[in-house]
């Protein structure tokens, strides 16, 4: 039998002003109908450039060499209307983040309906017809096709984006990181979606994503791809649970399980953790809600309660995960904490007292408490040095002593060594885990109680996840620094925090110590969030692909 | 420390710099006005100025040029060619005052609007409407009558009505801006509003000010000579004044073609080099045009 889709000895380089850059070097894979393929790696291994080689959809600046041949074809040598005809009826693309890859001011339906048009000549009747069936297909409501991308939700659109890629009835689907943007309720359904796809209609699917444990529960067999070479592949239970490759095991350690003993108070990090010390239970409370409550207005003037009732403490020593969905009000509750956001009703206090509302007293606390946002490549203005973003908060608060020491102390302590070195790069030419030490570094430079942490790592590669949590325990341990961390990721909570509060709604539907919560759910919604997990050994029955 | 930073932005300015050179119209145009602005400063020294005064000039009335009078004279025997080398001066202070005051008025109202945001840029951004409704020309008229007839006045009349695009400009950019997640940064690290908008907002807006400058350079020139056209203007002898006295003089009936074409002409080349720099450094400056050539 021929194979759907096989890659002979790919190699792409592209042509840039620094000279040539090989992206993917001497990549063999195979795929057979109704098998699905999970390619995974993480930014710049060159796992996206191998899906777009397939349907020729690399930039004029790459060379591609070796031989692409799609159902015994080969792609390379395809005439550009036989390449046309193939592109959509023979292999289609769902690609990465659904938000941008849907045209905004046209209706769905029609954006579904586009490819048919182009590649068969069905009447508007039988166009129709076609598109209710392939939004039944993707469990959307027919009447869906007449919103406008804006009015569906994230998971609502990537299944869109899926009907799409199905219009044509292709024989293989190569699908981006499909879902990398939706939080993890959203993502098992998509997940299945897919899954049952392939299972009922035969099509090969080709699934690319940085995050394993998605690879896991999806596919028969992994491929590991680091700078632009696979460094292992095979059956997808034995990559996961046995990896042979190093990078293998550290993309594998990002993702811990959630009860695995292991991984408790261990994010995969290469430095030692130092030992835990004589904790002392009772801290005093060093930031606290009471009653919090935040309305917003909506386009329609009704009243939108982001934060309903909440009460929250997080103590000396301690790091309280936030978790929730997308939508949740994680967000605008930490906002109203750090005083960015001003509540409805209720409080925030600090150390005791009020956090003062007036210009002056609102300086004085933020010394105190200090934010860690989620993408350092914006949280950095990009034309600051490392130095100048550093000292930004000592020169604001008009910090005595000499402020290159303290600049260096703060570096330092975020783990850039030797700090010297990084005084005057810009941001960037910075990695995006040294990013992030350096939002890190800059609220250190404060010497703060608090640190408040939006999603610190959602936008960083597996690797250095592990990285900037192992540097979070570590502060908190030789500190004593106080974190408040918001993730929708269960495991970062299971890796470093002592207690976690479940925010729902715009409240907190259970909140406790963190085996407590994760292991013994008692609120059904956290019980949602730990099913929707998807997990490299717990249930292998879910799909069988 | 300082060091490291005077470095970087000279590479950068050196950098603006060869992109910028690449422009061979932008290139004329900086020449241009660079020479411009030297002989207008030193002027006085070279300019005899008792040519320049109706009572102590030489010539005839309207001779066409000649080995003396290489642009002939006007209606009271001065020479033209020396009239319009010393009209640059005014029509030079003009543009250069009136950008400033549009500049200025406009960069103040674009960042406070745009920064503060609420029922204070509702206020700004209708006050910015109407001035941009405002028929400029019409505007300046009034208050040339009403104002003592003066090149002070000029500027202002054109300064008044030049500004509302450059806020609109600022606050479109300072918007943008503000928006990044690093302006939250500072908020969160204790920064109040004169912190973001000196240490973020204005070096990332400044930039596009001073491409959009060099434009408005070029408009209040025009709006000068054409307010001057009209009769509308002090004593000083500006392009706009001799054509207008050009034209009352008869010149153009008895045929003083070279009465009516130099200032004509240094308008234009004038003017022309100041749109060539500026968008020559937009181009360059703008990061939104940067991407599409």
């Amino acid at each position: 039998m021929t194979p759907l889709l096989e890659l002979q000895d790919l190699g792409v380089t592209y042509r840039t002003a620094d000279g040539d850059l090989e992206a993917v070097r001497g990549v063999d894979l195979t795929l057979q109908p109704g098998e699905t393929l999970g390619v995974a790696g993480e930014s710049g291994s060159g796992k996206s450039t191998v899906a777009a080689s397939v349907l020729r959809l690399l930039p004029k600046s790459a060379t591609v060499t070796g031989t692409v041949l799609l159902d015994g074809q080969d792609v390379g040598a395809m005439r550009w209307g036989t390449l046309r005809a193939a592109r959509w009826s023979e292999a289609s693309v769902v690609f990465q983040g659904a938000m941008h890859a849907l045209n905004p001011v046209r209706r769905v339906g029609k954006q579904i309906a586009e490819p048919i048009r182009l590649h068969t000549d069905a009447g508007e009747s039988e166009i129709d017809a076609r598109v209710r069936e392939l939004l039944g297909q993707v469990d959307l409501p027919a009447a869906k096709a007449r919103a406008y991308p804006h009015e569906l939700s994230g998971g609502q659109k990537q299944r869109v984006m899926i009907a799409m890629a199905l219009a044509c009835d292709p024989r293989l689907v190569i699908a981006d990181e499909p879902t990398t943007a939706l939080d993890v309720i959203v993502q098992a359904q998509v997940l299945d979606l897919l899954g049952t796809l392939v299972e009922q209609r035969g099509i090969g699917l080709v699934f690319i994503t940085h995050d394993l444990s998605v690879l896991a529960s999806t596919c028969s067999r992994i491929a590991v791809m680091y700078q632009g070479r696979i460094v292992e592949s095979g059956d997808a239970k034995e990559v996961i649970t046995a990896p042979r490759h190093e990078h293998t095991a550290a993309l594998a350690a990002a993702f811990p399980e959630v009860g695995d003993p292991g991984s408790r108070y261990a994010p995969a990090t290469a430095e030692p953790l130092p030992e835990e010390g004589e904790r002392d239970p009772q801290q005093p409370v060093l930031l606290s809600a009471r009653d919090l409550r935040v309305h917003f207005r909506d386009r329609t003037g009704a009243t939108v309660a982001a934060v309903n009732g909440v009460d929250l403490d997080v103590r000396r020593d301690e790091i309280v995960a936030l978790v929730g969905q997308s939508g949740s009000g994680k967000t605008t509750l930490a906002r109203t904490l750090l005083g960015l956001q001003r509540p409805t009703s209720g409080a925030v206090y600090y150390d005791g007292g009020p956090v003062p509302v007036s210009t002056s007293g609102l300086r004085d606390y933020r010394r105190r408490v200090q934010l860690v946002l989620q993408d350092p490549s914006s949280a950095l203005n990009p034309r600051h040095t490392v130095y100048e973003s550093v000292a930004e908060g000592p020169r604001i608060h008009r910090l005595g002593g000499d402020e290159r020491d303290r600049v260096v102390r703060a570096l330092e302590a975020a783990e850039l060594r030797p700090a010297e070195q990084y005084l005057t790069r810009l941001p960037h030419e910075l990695s995006g885990g040294q990013r992030q030490r350096v939002v890190i570094a800059g609220a250190l430079a404060l010497d703060p109680n608090v640190l408040v942490a939006d999603e610190p790592v959602a936008s960083l590669d597996a690797s250095v996840r592990g990285e900037i949590l192992g540097l979070l325990l570590r502060l908190r341990r030789q500190l004593g620094l106080a974190g408040l961390v918001i993730t929708h990721d269960l495991g970062l909570a299971w890796n470093v925090a002592d207690r976690v509060a479940v925010m729902y709604r715009g409240e907190l539907v259970e909140v406790g110590a963190v085996e407590q919560v994760l292991l013994e759910p008692r609120h059904d919604y956290t019980g949602a969030l730990l099913a929707a997990l998807p997990s490299a050994g717990r249930d292998d029955a879910r799909h069988e692909c | 420390m300082s060091a490291p930073v005077w470095q970087r932005r000279r590479a950068a300015a050196v950098d603006v710099w060869r992109q910028f050179r690449a422009n061979r119209g932008a290139l004329f145009g900086t020449a241009f006005i660079a020479l411009l602005v030297l002989f207008s400063l030193l002027a006085p020294l070279l300019i005899d100025q008792r040519g320049l005064e109706v009572v102590t000039a030489t010539g005839g009335s309207l001779e066409p040029p000649s080995g003396e009078y290489w642009l002939g004279t006007d209606e009271s025997g001065r020479s033209v060619m020396l009239l319009t080398l010393w009209g640059a001066r005014v029509s030079l202070l003009v543009g250069f005052a009136a950008t400033l005051l549009s500049v200025v008025v406009g960069t103040l109202v674009g960042v406070v609007s745009a920064h503060f945001g609420g029922w204070i840029s509702a206020v700004l951004m209708r006050i910015t409407d109407f001035f941009l409704v405002l028929p400029a020309l019409v505007l300046a008229a009034v208050l040339m009558a009403v104002l003592p007839t003066s090149m002070w006045t000029v500027i202002m009349a054109i300064g008044v009505t030049s500004w509302p695009t450059t806020a609109r400009l600022v606050r479109a950019q300072t918007l943008s801006v503000e928006s990044r997640p690093y302006i939250e940064r500072s908020k969160a690290l204790g920064g109040g509003h004169a912190h973001v908008i000196g240490k973020h907002v204005l070096p990332s807006v400044l930039p596009l000010v001073f491409a959009n400058t060099t434009l408005v350079v070029g408009g209040s020139i025009i709006a000068e000579s054409t307010l001057a056209f009209l009769g509308m203007s002090g004593p000083e002898i500006s392009w706009g004044s001799m054509l207008d006295r050009a034209n009352q003089s008869g010149a153009v009936t008895a045929g003083a073609w070279w009465y009516l074409l130099p200032p004509g002409i240094a308008i234009v080349l004038v003017v022309l080099s100041f749109t060539l720099v500026g968008r020559g450094l937009e181009t360059v400056l703008n990061p939104r045009l940067k991407g599409e050539r």
